[in-house]
């Protein structure tokens, strides 16, 4: 555990890049920790005229029934990293499950998650997504599972392709001969090497997991009672936002999700190039 | 070669099988079609129960299903509740709008994306390199329907250039004309250049990122120093071997134009396919809606399709695997 954490500090100090999507990461864990002292007002709670533009008192003004957007905003990081960290999660154990299942038992149960995998990939996502969302109802949590569910064939393929090419490594081979059950060859011997990957997508991941929740949230699929930065979107369109003027009511929760998003990515593809080195950034 | 089709071929169709059952299941587990018409009161229940008949859906689901294949096998959708019409012909009145939209747009942002994408690879590490992949990453993580709406605040509000929504001029009816053909394209100015931008720079990243792996290999090491001119290692050794994984990653984008369409359409108040499944889901359009993601869900398997060959084309090593 412990060089685990010195490798991922060694490669987050090493590469620019990774260091800045750290930050930004750290950033917005903070907001989200700190929302209560942030966070002049109750998001819910209506404090002023409808409408208000920005003030000392309302930095980004208020939305049309009179709540704090800014307040809004630092409550919707909670929501927001929560979104981008369960989903892949929940993909992630149920995709590496499957790989790992599919790459060392092989036969059968391969030629099953295979095809799996295949009619996943060729699915029509969003339309899909946005087909269960209107039938399962508005509710954060059945949004997280429909984005897990969508998601664990990318894990499940990447992660049967590092098991066929690990398992026939001799210290594989030679756990084997020593009479190690095949359960403890696949989570003792061949998923810690596979670790590493499963994390960069997982954080890859959580940036298609926030834009699918804002973009649900958008069409009105999304979970109306909690805040979202989408959630914040919508209602800016709903109520006209930039009719009235209030453009940093759309401008900001969308930057947010994008900085986030970016955060996301430049961490994930830090990870991603320390696994494979091929992809490093070599100064020539 | 003809073993590699017929392969190809039968995984098409068994997860075209898949899928159409996936979306029958789904429908019938989740919804009652008739939901608009029995909240209706104008509608007797008598009149509710002969629709039931006429539609088979009063028989039991095993013949629901083999009648919704058999139906589908005659290119017939089902009938729009909400529009009174065939779903088929629904469908076929705002494909042209998404297509004439998306093929366009997809293919000028591929090929920007290749492009540039190698030579930004090619300079890895260097300002320029930096600076792409900051404004990439930056751009992929941006919700499509926020960009939109930022592009039509500026273009549509602040700078008034450009109209706020529609394909034409509201009740602007289709002809063969020149004045037409002007006011489409100036409504399409704008949805275009948005998901072209969007797209290009969300794609560039890859591109580079195959570049950068393809300039590890030793064949391009070898090139260089037997002191091939740089263009040519480039254009030869470079951007050809990069095809093979781009041509699968940027191909698959015609697949799945329908998620762009959805919020862009949205956003534009544009006449496509992607608004009309937006709309099918709000009226509770069920036939609609399933006809809908059947069609889309075969385009998907047909594009994949074509890449296949296309990469089999390209790479001898898949076709005599």
């Amino acid at each position: 555990m412990r060089s685990i954490l010195r490798e991922a500090l060694h490669t987050l100090f090493r590469n620019k890049l990774g260091l800045a999507g750290f930050s930004i990461l750290l950033a917005f864990s903070l907001m989200a920790v700190l929302a209560d002292v942030l966070a002049s007002y109750d998001p819910y709670e209506v404090v002023g005229p409808p409408y208000s533009p920005p003030s000392d008192k309302f930095p980004l003004g208020t939305n049309d029934i009179g709540q704090d957007i800014f307040s809004e905003f630092v409550y919707g990081s909670r929501v927001s990293l929560y979104v981008g960290l369960t989903a892949p999660l929940i993909a992630s154990v149920l995709g590496t499950l499957l790989g790992l299942a599919s790459g060392y038992l092989g036969g059968l149960v391969d030629e099953f998650v295979v095809g799996a995998v295949d009619v996943m990939l060729a699915l029509p996502s969003l339309p899909l997504i946005v087909v269960l969302a209107a039938y399962l109802g508005p509710s954060l949590n059945n949004i997280i599972l429909i984005l897990a569910f969508f998601g664990w064939s990318g894990f499940a393929r990447v992660v049967r392709a590092q098991v066929l090419s690990l398992r026939e490594r001799p210290y594989v081979e030679a756990a084997r001969a020593v009479g190690a059950s095949g359960p403890r060859i696949m989570f003792k011997h061949i998923l810690p090497h596979v670790i590493p990957l499963i994390m960069a997508n997982i954080v890859l991941g959580a940036t298609s997991a926030i834009l699918t929740e804002a973009g649900l949230s958008f069409l009105g699929l999304g979970d109306p009672t909690v805040k979202s930065w989408g959630q914040i979107l919508r209602r800016a369109q709903a109520g006209h936002a930039l009719d009235q003027g209030l453009w940093l009511w759309v401008f900001v929760p969308g930057l947010g999700i994008a900085l986030l998003g970016t955060g996301f990515t430049l961490l994930g593809m830090a990870i991603e190039e320390r696994v494979n080195p091929r992809l490093r950034f070599t100064r020539r | 070669m003809k073993t590699f089709l017929a392969r190809r071929a039968l995984t098409s169709l068994v997860t075209f099988i898949a899928i159409i059952t996936i979306v029958f299941i789904l429908a019938r587990a989740t919804g009652d079609p008739l939901t608009e018409l029995e909240n209706d009161p104008r509608i007797s229940p008598a009149t509710i129960a002969a629709i039931k008949a006429a539609f088979g859906l009063d028989k039991p689901l095993h013949q629901q299903y083999l009648s919704y294949l058999a139906n589908l096998l005659r290119g017939d959708f089902g009938y729009s509740l909400h529009y009174k019409e065939p779903v088929a012909r629904v469908i076929t009145q705002r494909l042209p709008y998404t297509l004439a939209l998306l093929v366009p747009s997809i293919t000028l942002s591929n090929y920007l994306a290749y492009v540039i994408g190698i030579e930004v690879g090619w300079r890895r590490g260097s300002r320029l390199d930096s600076v792409f992949m900051s404004v990439s990453m930056f751009i992929r993580s941006t919700p499509y329907f926020w960009l939109a709406i930022v592009f039509l605040y500026v273009f549509s509000v602040v700078l008034g250039v450009t109209p706020l929504f529609g394909a034409v001029t509201p009740g602007r009816r289709f002809e063969w004309s020149l004045d037409w053909l002007l006011d489409y394209l100036w409504h399409y100015a704008l949805p275009f250049t948005v998901l072209t931008f969007r797209g290009f720079l969300a794609e560039l990243i890859y591109v580079r990122n195959v570049t950068v792996d393809i300039l590890g290999e030793d064949f391009v090491t070898t090139a260089v120093a037997r002191g091939l001119p740089e263009r040519y290692v480039k254009r030869r050794y470079v951007a050809r071997n990069a095809m093979l994984p781009i041509v699968t990653v940027l191909g698959m984008r015609y697949a799945f134009i329908i998620d762009g369409a959805i919020l862009t359409e949205t956003v534009f108040s544009y006449p496509g396919t992607g608004r009309l499944v937006y709309e099918a889901i709000f009226n509770r359009d069920f036939w609609l809606l399933q006809g809908a993601v059947v069609i889309l869900a075969a385009s998907v398997i047909i594009v994949n399709l074509v890449i296949d060959l296309l990469y089999a084309y390209l790479d001898p090593r898949v076709r005599y695997r």
